[in-house]
């Protein structure tokens, strides 16, 4: 599955993006984790808080910092 | 159809709160007993603290500076948890995308008038003000009232409301509140009238016409989530903002123990006329968290400084600050960035002027 991991860079956003990539590692599936950084990207997907996450296209939350257990849940759907 | 039969009971789970929240109930029903426990003793262990254990003399300057540093920070510490457990729980009910489909369809005025009411509760990280500003505008929210909302949202901080309700009385924050309220209202409103729409960047522009590519979906939330979620809030905002608090404390106990009342009367005093701007001018370029303002505005009233200067000085601390802005300048030219900057101060000095003249 693709992750989608959003946020400008700040330091909330680097936590999320690293409990993704732990989560993939847990998961022991072939995902990929992507960062977007780019405001015009997140204005046109909906999102209004960062950190978001989007799993294969879908916005699954935004304003948070998931933990690893959470984004590994998502990932068994 | 066995199948179908076989899910119906699992279907009812997730209303079911996971095994952790009645650990995490337990822990709630001991920690408050523990809390007002700790509260009652502070007074009478810092000046254990401080007159016993160290010798320091009572009424010295050191002896009162330090006194006032071991009562302050863990009562300042203590409120901040309980005040932030609430805040947060209150605000798993207001999302942007909420507000944002509220003010969606709000002319100005009235508009204005719920931005900056909802600025008071919306969980704000100045990181998200870009992507916020942007969805604002797409969906339809005008200008001026998106800039209530910005204005309002840093400004009037909820933990600091909360902090000023348990720590002053409800009428300081009552005041704190209308004020930044108003100040919101009027900044969005002149903002709104000026035509700055020219004045976003160039790929802002592009931005707001470009077309969507999917909406997010608003989380469901149960009551378990809500506490979770306090909890959460907790271990963040108190984690993170223990250093500042402390520095706080550090500066309102120098205050406290050697600044001498009538220094401080003339510095920020109602009569005298600088007392305002050098409030605001003090203030802007200092950055810190909402909580680590309070020992200082604790030491600065108890020192005998006029309540509006005080709060124009905690406002321009909270409200206006150099990262913000450095993170707004992504989206505004520099033209709006001033004018911004320029309306808040300003309602900031008059906000400060009015309460040393009526009070």
């Amino acid at each position: 599955m693709l992750i989608e991991v959003f946020g400008p860079g700040c330091a909330k956003c680097q936590v999320l993006e690293k409990h993704a990539h732990q989560a993939v590692e847990q998961s022991g599936g072939n995902h990929q984790v992507v960062k977007v950084a780019d405001y015009a990207a997140m204005a046109a997907r909906g999102i209004l808080s960062t950190p978001a996450l989007a799993l294969d296209g879908h916005i699954k939350f935004q304003g948070k910092v998931a933990s690893s257990d959470e984004i590994l849940a998502l990932l068994k759907g | 159809m066995l199948e179908t039969d076989a899910v119906v009971p699992t279907a009812l789970e997730p209303n079911t709160p996971p095994p952790s929240f009645f650990r995490r109930g337990g822990w709630l029903l001991l920690a408050l007993p523990l809390w007002v426990l700790l509260y009652a003793v502070i007074q009478r262990a810092s000046e254990l603290i401080a007159f016993d254990w160290l010798g320091l003399m009572p009424k010295s300057h050191l002896g009162e500076a330090v006194a006032f540093f071991f009562y302050d920070a863990p009562k300042v510490l203590l409120l901040l948890t309980l005040v932030v457990f609430i805040v947060t729980f209150i605000q798993s009910f207001v999302s942007p995308t909420r507000v944002r489909d509220a003010l969606s369809k709000r002319r100005e005025g009235v508009g204005n008038a719920m931005a900056a009411l909802f600025g008071i509760l919306t969980p704000f990280c100045s990181c998200s003000a870009v992507p916020l500003f942007i969805g604002f505008l797409r969906a339809g929210v005008p200008l001026g009232v998106t800039f209530s909302f910005l204005v309002a949202a840093p400004m009037i901080n909820e933990v600091a409301l909360g902090m000023l309700f348990a720590m002053f009385g409800w009428k300081i924050a009552l005041l704190y509140a209308g004020t930044g309220v108003s100040i919101a209202f009027l900044s969005g409103l002149v903002l709104g009238r000026m035509n700055m729409e020219r004045h976003l960047e160039g790929w802002v522009q592009d931005a707001l016409k470009a077309p969507s590519l999917g909406e997010v979906e608003e989380e469901r939330m149960t009551l378990p989530l809500r506490i979770e979620l306090a909890i959460q809030g907790v271990k963040e905002i108190v984690g993170k903002v223990w250093p500042y608090i402390l520095a706080g404390i550090c500066i309102g106990a120098l205050i406290h123990g050697y600044v001498p009342e009538s220094f401080m009367a003339s510095l920020l005093g109602k009569h005298s006329w600088y007392s305002v701007p050098l409030a605001v001018l003090v203030g802007v370029p200092l950055y810190s968290n909402a909580a680590g303002v309070m020992p200082i505005v604790e030491a600065l009233l108890g020192k005998g400084a006029a309540l509006g200067s005080t709060l124009a000085f905690m406002m321009s601390v909270i409200g206006l600050s150099l990262p913000e802005t450095v993170i707004l300048r992504k989206v505004m030219r520099p033209r709006l960035i001033a004018a911004c900057v320029g309306v808040v101060a300003l309602g900031i000095m008059l906000v400060g002027y009015l309460f040393n003249a009526i009070l």
